[in-house]
């Protein structure tokens, strides 16, 4: 029983590792990122790519996975999301068509597939990330098998939970981002600059997201469509959770996680999945503000 | 004297603990224009809101003629005959002025009873009435987007006029319109005197002036004063609420 | 100088008369691909009756495409002789007996706890009836709960997008009766009277041909109404709307119904072109490359959207066959979707309304045609 719960708890805090930069882009913006698979993608690309061409482990994949994503997340702030403040299924649509791109660029390898150039650790196909010895394997705990590497993932996921309540709550930026998320345009008349803290929300919420991925790596192939099943599952914890709340994501993924845990134990796999979306429409039906409503009226 | 058109007997609302409509009882009869007067957060457009279903009371009934619509659905209201023109006004902006009327003109609601093309010639002749009313037959076909804030208020009275309600709730007509503007809607408004019950809810003495017969005067949620305009300039309740019992000195 | 009406309707009759007098040019071989793309055409209507009149963003229009796909599916595959290999004259689809326990009976109502669901469906006609009616039936019970809540846009296409999600796992998840991810393939022809559908033959393409024909008028003949007008209402100003006494939820209820009637109807058809009905139909990515199509094309236009659907697959198909350009091909969709969603949103269409209006005030040259009809890309509806 250990056992099943403590996979639920890993699922969950995978679920909260997706959804936490998606939690902050969507509260604080008002933008449905449909490129934040992407970005867990990329992540893991940075991972497989820095394995084989700079020799590194997981470990330094982290901090360079960061800042891929974040830098990225910048240049789509400020490239398309920023003309589309305030049309919130336009930001839908218009990150769908850049995560086509994303995806497109490291099918083909940034184009240079063409010239008949390619770069291991690019393309189409599916590649692998070698996890160092110290995350392989299981240890025990009251008698039940407990893997490391799903440890590690729930260790790391919470580390960032923390950072990013940190950052949100007892930070001035963090602040300035709660400002906005309240009500932007009485924050841009304090002096707050609306759109450079927009710009840093949605590059730390990609960051974040980069961050999944590398984690992501560790335990799945890395192939170019990952992302997409990833961006739905985050979307979801997020909504059902409410719009604004940190605390609402985490919970909403821990629930949905147990859910999916303990359904997958009790059937499969693909039932558990299944029932877990029937959760959250639900709850959405229910109450379509999320279990945490946060944002104004 | 006419029939009674709108009845509140006891009206009141509460949001968690803040009585914002309390006990509100009041006729109107048919024809007559209405004024209520108040200050911000007196509960005009909470009333407002009540009697045209978008709030839910709490307590008291709305009759319509003799019908009790309390609580009823907004657009089963709409149908029995209330008509409803928002502060901030609202039509339908990616069609043209004219098939905003023409939406307006719609005798039959339901989805199958409209499943026909186009509109009676009758309806025509009294979309082009209403143009004419409200000034906008030279923006007929143009699309109500691009109005100027007066013209769409006017659109949103001409809606109004089209749905030919027995009653028509005005909240706030003039807001933001200039002096001239304001003028023209008082025409309007007087011209549908008689023929409609109209209540108004207003701050420009300047209009009221120019439509009232009689007003009520609302205050915390509560009715103070009814009477005409000279009767209400002079009402002490009315002097007190607004300017305080040591009054202007 | 004819007016705009006019003009529609003389391009809607010039696409009708170009999708018919196609097979004449085309060779064979584009006849099958090219009655895909049609069917895609038709998704691009639905889309844009429920997105770009009705302003329901569907993000799950897969659903309704699949469920009338696997209705006539079924029938077809208890149609087919794959289903008879078990000896008796009563059909039972081959992945059943594959997939059976050892022992149970070999009868179509009783080989596994949920097959007796195939049952009626050895009439093809039922699975006709069955491949309108759920689809229908899922939109009206899915849009009252929805719409009378009235649970705003955004999340109603996040509902939607959950929705055909779980649907498809259920449907993976229920092999017994759906052959899970396999899908029903080996599906037997579509008959009316004597006539076999065969997916290669040019009968088959006139089916599809005239049935979009019969949709696009349909739907563009349901706009016209004064319903298709009040629903425009509702799409703007929904509280306007409720005050002016319609009932909101039913306009936007019956329509979301019809476009899923529409949706399920073009499933069917794929079945019939394609031989196959798969859960890949309810992928996310199908049910949001529907919305793309219609977004190039025009949301708001429904001829517009039916020829961007049709076109973009053209071009892809075009593409895909020279070297690896597929992928590339997609980028560059990507790319444009991006720009329409920023700088075009009324779509290609839009492009056309806003040429030809210009035509139409200015009263210029007598002489000049203003509109190339041959010219697929230069369509315009409303």
């Amino acid at each position: 029983m250990l056992e099943v719960l403590f996979i639920g708890l890993s699922l969950g805090s995978i679920l909260l590792l997706v959804a936490l930069g998606l939690a902050i882009t969507y509260g604080a913006m008002g933008v449905i990122n449909m490129a934040h698979g992407e970005m867990v993608m990329v992540g893991a690309y940075v991972t497989v790519l820095s394995g084989i061409w700079l020799g590194t482990n997981i470990f330094v994949a982290i901090p360079l996975a960061f800042i891929v994503t974040a830098l990225l997340g910048l240049l789509i702030e400020r490239v398309v999301v920023r003309r589309l403040y305030g049309r919130l299924l336009d930001t839908l649509l218009a990150t769908w068509g850049i995560a086509i791109l994303i995806q497109q660029a490291v099918r083909l390898e940034f184009g240079l597939s063409f010239l008949g150039i390619h770069i291991q650790g690019l393309g189409p196909g599916l590649q692998n990330v070698s996890v160092p010895a110290i995350l392989q394997g299981t240890f025990s705990i009251a008698g039940a098998d407990i893997n490391r590497y799903r440890s590690f993932i729930i260790m790391v996921t919470a580390i960032l939970a923390l950072a990013t309540w940190f950052i949100i709550y007892r930070t001035s930026i963090g602040t300035q981002v709660r400002a906005i998320i309240r009500n932007p345009k009485m924050a841009a008349a304090c002096g707050i600059d609306v759109t450079r803290v927009n710009a840093l929300t949605f590059a730390f919420g990609s960051g974040l997201a980069g961050v999944a991925g590398v984690m992501m790596s560790g335990f799945k192939t890395v192939f170019p469509d990952m992302g997409t099943p990833m961006v739905v599952d985050g979307f979801l914890v997020v909504v059902m959770g409410g719009v604004g709340s940190l605390l609402g994501s985490v919970l909403s993924a821990g629930i949905l996680g147990e859910i999916n845990g303990l359904v997958a134990a009790a059937t499969n796999d693909i039932l558990a999945r299944a029932v877990v979306f029937g959760v959250v429409i639900a709850i959405i039906v229910l109450k379509p503000k999320g279990l945490f409503a946060l944002k104004g009226r | 004297m006419g029939r009674t058109a709108l009845t509140l007997d006891g009206l009141s609302v509460d949001f968690e603990g803040f009585r914002a409509v309390n006990q509100v009882t009041m006729t109107i009869d048919d024809g007559e224009l209405r004024v209520l007067l108040g200050a911000n957060g007196a509960g005009k457009t909470t009333l407002m809101d009540l009697i045209s279903g978008k709030t839910k009371s709490t307590s008291g009934r709305v009759f319509l003629h003799d019908t009790d619509i309390t609580n009823w659905e907004e657009h089963k209201i709409a149908r029995a005959g209330v008509g409803r023109k928002f502060q901030i006004p609202s039509i339908f902006k990616e069609l043209t002025v004219r098939r905003n009327l023409e939406v307006a003109s719609c005798r039959n609601p339901g989805v199958f009873a409209n499943l026909r093309f186009g509109f009676s010639a009758e309806a025509e002749r009294n979309v082009d009435e209403v143009l004419e009313l409200i000034g906008l037959t030279e923006q007929a076909n143009q699309v109500a987007a691009y109005l100027s804030h007066g013209q769409t208020q006017w659109l949103e009275l001409g809606l109004l006029i089209t749905q030919n309600p027995k009653i028509i709730l005005l909240d706030e007509p003039t807001a933001g319109m200039t002096q001239a503007e304001t003028h023209k809607t008082s025409l309007i408004v007087n011209n549908l005197k008689g023929r409609h019950t109209i209540v108004v809810v207003e701050h420009d003495m300047a209009f009221v002036r120019e439509i009232a017969e009689r007003i009520t005067v609302l205050h915390l949620g509560q009715v103070i004063a009814e009477g005409n305009v000279e009767q209400i300039e002079t009402d002490p309740k009315v002097r007190e609420a607004y300017l305080g019992s040591k009054g202007i000195s | 100088m004819p007016s705009k009406r006019v003009i529609d309707w003389a391009v809607y009759a010039a696409f009708v008369i170009i999708i018919m007098t196609a097979p004449l040019v085309m060779e064979p071989f584009w006849l099958n691909r090219v009655a895909k793309y049609l069917v895609y055409g038709m998704l691009g209507i639905a889309v844009a009756l429920s997105w770009g009149y009705a302003g329901i963003l569907n993000l799950g229009q897969g659903l309704f495409f699949g469920a009338g796909a696997y209705m006539l599916a079924m029938s077809l595959k208890l149609a087919s002789t794959t289903s008879l290999q078990q000896g008796s004259d009563r059909p039972v689809p081959d992945f059943m007996l594959w997939n059976a326990e050892p022992g149970s009976p070999t009868e179509l109502c009783c080989i596994n706890k949920a097959s007796f669901l195939w049952l009626p469906f050895q009439s093809q006609w039922f699975g006709v009836a069955m491949g309108l009616i759920l689809p229908v039936a899922i939109a009206t019970i899915l849009g009252m709960i929805v719409f009378r809540k009235r649970i705003s846009g955004v999340f109603v296409s996040i509902i939607t997008l959950a929705v055909v999600l779980l649907v498809r796992l259920v449907v993976i998840d229920s092999q017994p009766v759906t052959n899970g991810f396999n899908g029903l393939t080996d599906l037997g022809w579509f008959k009316v009277g004597g006539l076999e559908f065969d997916p290669f033959v040019v009968e088959t393409y006139y089916l599809v041909a005239v049935s979009l024909s019969l949709v696009l008028v349909g739907a563009r003949l349901l706009i016209f109404t004064r319903a298709g007008l009040i629903l425009q209402a509702v799409r703007d100003d929904q509280n306007r709307a409720r005050y002016l006494g319609f009932n909101v939820p039913a306009y936007q209820t019956f329509f979301f119904a019809v476009s899923a009637a529409i949706a399920g109807f073009a499933g069917m058809l794929y079945v019939v072109v394609s031989e196959f009905a798969s859960p890949t139909f309810m992928d996310l990515t199908f049910s949001i490359t529907m919305v793309v199509w219609a977004a190039v094309g025009g949301r708001s236009s429904i001829l517009g959207a039916c020829i961007g659907a049709i076109i973009i697959n053209v071009l892809s198909a075009t593409v895909s066959e020279t070297e690896g350009f597929a992928e590339a091909w997609k980028a560059i969709i990507g790319l444009i979707f991006v720009l329409v969603v920023l700088y075009l949103p009324r779509g290609i269409a839009g492009l056309a309304h806003d040429f030809v209006d210009r035509i139409v005030t200015r009263r210029s040259a007598p002489s000049s045609h203003p509109l190339r009809v041959s010219d697929p890309s230069s369509q315009l509806a409303e």
